[in-house]
């Protein structure tokens, strides 16, 4: 059959919804229909154009945001402008969740590389959930906390790797 | 010199026709403005009122609406319940306290009102006689004449008034809850809306600082608001507790004026400390009165107990700018002006200093420059 005609009729309807997008999401896998109903009404949908700039180092961060399509590149500048590439990242990934909790300044800037639709989940609006539906707020922050604890986990076990290096390094060099 | 000849009489034509155009344009776009302005004030001008109340009665309501909320229950639901307990609650004090006699006291102060003035301008001038007998270089200050004077239209606004503004409570009777129940159901949608317009760059600047401005005039009012609720209970229990008339009426009068910071507890106490001094003299009665109105109500109660829980966390206005809103209020919606002039002014003072923190910890231009503020 034609893949054009087969797609249409294959998929719900749900499939295409802003829920299921977040559904889709490592940190809300384990939400349910409802609470994804209502995430979608606490996030916020934004629109990029190419080469747009999201937030800048140094800027105080309100929030979070995952790409729903288009493509994010994380870069840092140094004292002289020049960019450093932190990362290239696609739909499906996010960025920026540091500062969901607290407002810390932005350790990187993010700019769309092409036309980019971001779900941005910002911190005013969590804590005003919190304050109104603590139980499915505990929830998307409990699957918040899995992710940057996995990242943290990761990021620590590569600074272990790391120092074990730098110790065998110095060894090699004392040795010789 | 070449310059002035350049111009063939042709362009000097088309300059004027321009010029003549322009000038012609712009004056009638500025007359069909001022004529769309001035639709819209007509249109607008009996909407202020309603739309403000319900706004501070959505912001009175959204706590207990909230509470419902969760329970589990849908937020259009547990708006109707909250309507049903606030009506509940109102009828059951009139069943059980009684409807004070609102329309007989009015009546019985009407009849009332000149002798309280005469009685107070008897008494005024008595202090006035004393004091020039003390200090014979006061020149003599027609203090009587002024104060009947001004007594007496101030008597006639009101009589003139008092239809008008029954009318006004029966709209406002009907519009009010209406507003105040799509506000409490949609301000956020309404809100969120308005928010995502705004571009990119500045989006996420503007929902922190919607938030805290949200958060801090939520508690503005609710505090202000119960704050007047409270002062008019205490009022009303210590003048109970006197054989004053017009307890009800007194109460309600200091509790409205106790929205005005500095200058309306003053002013709200004088209605009762004359009405005091004609009806029951200069006696302990007169003393307990004062004492009511100015150490229990203000000093223990207001500065005390409720300023420090209610309204400590939002900044508070500088006299100055609160005189300024009492006198640009009261020359926009006279009495009413008075009242609501400095609440407004200082919504607008929580909108500018919580600007101001946000500018101060997000700096646009931050990011060119180091962290040791040398340029990049």
């Amino acid at each position: 059959m034609n893949p054009f005609w087969s797609n249409i009729f294959k998929n719900s309807g749900y499939e295409q919804t802003l829920a299921y997008f977040l559904g889709t999401m490592p940190m809300f896998k384990k939400l349910d229909k409802r609470e994804l109903a209502f995430l979608e009404n606490i996030v916020h949908v934004r629109n990029y154009e190419a080469d747009e700039t999201v937030f800048s180092e140094g800027d105080i961060g309100s929030g979070m945001y995952f790409i729903r399509s288009g493509q994010i590149q994380i870069f840092n500048m140094n004292e002289h402008g020049h960019e450093t590439e932190q990362a290239i990242l696609e739909s499906g990934d996010f960025f920026g969740e540091i500062a969901l909790t607290a407002s810390r300044p932005r350790c990187a800037s993010a700019r769309a590389t092409e036309p980019t639709i971001l779900v941005g989940l910002f911190r005013s609006d969590m804590f005003e959930a919190v304050r109104r539906h603590p139980a499915p707020s505990a929830k998307i922050m409990l699957g918040l906390n899995r992710v940057i604890s996995d990242r943290l986990l990761q990021c620590s076990i590569q600074l272990e790797e790391l120092k074990k290096q730098l110790i065998h390094n110095r060894k090699q060099q004392t040795d010789a | 010199m070449h310059n002035q000849n350049n111009m063939s009489r042709a362009q000097v034509a088309v300059l004027y026709l321009v010029l003549t155009t322009s000038i012609a344009s712009g004056i009638a776009i500025y007359s069909s403005a001022s004529i769309i302005t001035g639709l819209l004030k007509t249109a607008t001008v009996d909407l202020f009122l309603p739309m403000l109340i319900s706004l501070i009665v959505s912001f009175l309501l959204d706590p207990t609406v909230q509470f419902f909320e969760g329970k589990k229950i849908n937020r259009t639901l547990s708006i109707f319940i909250v309507y049903f307990l606030v009506f509940a609650l109102v009828f059951l004090l009139l069943l059980i306290i009684g409807p004070p006699n609102w329309k007989g006291m009015m009546q019985a102060l009407q009849a009332d009102f000149p002798r309280y003035v005469s009685g107070a301008i008897v008494y005024l001038s008595g202090l006035l006689a004393t004091a020039q007998q003390h200090f014979p270089f006061i020149t003599h200050y027609d203090i009587v004449e002024r104060l009947s004077s001004v007594s007496q239209s101030f008597f006639g606004l009101i009589l003139k008034e008092t239809p008008r503004s029954a009318m006004r409570i029966g709209s406002l009777l009907l519009l009010v809850p209406l507003f105040s129940f799509f506000f409490l159901r949609d301000s956020r949608r309404i809100m969120r809306s308005l928010i995502s317009l705004s571009p990119n760059r500045y989006f996420e600047m503007v929902l922190d600082i919607y938030a805290n401005v949200s958060w801090q005039l939520a508690h503005f009012i609710r505090g202000r608001i119960l704050e007047a609720l409270i002062i008019g209970m205490v009022v009303w229990m210590g003048l109970s507790l006197t054989d004053i008339r017009y307890a009800p009426i007194l109460a309600v009068v200091a509790g409205a004026s106790n929205l005005i910071p500095y200058i309306g507890p003053i002013i709200g106490m004088i209605p009762g400390l004359v009405i005091a001094l004609v009806d029951l003299g200069m006696g302990g009665q007169f003393w307990w009165i004062l004492c009511v109105y100015f150490l229990i109500a203000q000093v223990i109660i207001d500065n005390f107990i409720l300023i420090p829980i209610l309204i400590s966390k939002v900044s508070n206005l500088h006299p100055l700018w609160v005189i300024l809103a009492i006198v640009m209020g009261g020359k926009l919606y006279g009495v009413l002006g008075m009242i609501i002039g400095v609440p407004i002014a200082s919504i607008i003072n929580i909108i500018i200093i919580s600007i101001h923190q946000y500018r101060r910890s997000f700096n646009p231009y931050q990011r060119y420059f180091t962290s040791r503020g040398k340029l990049l």
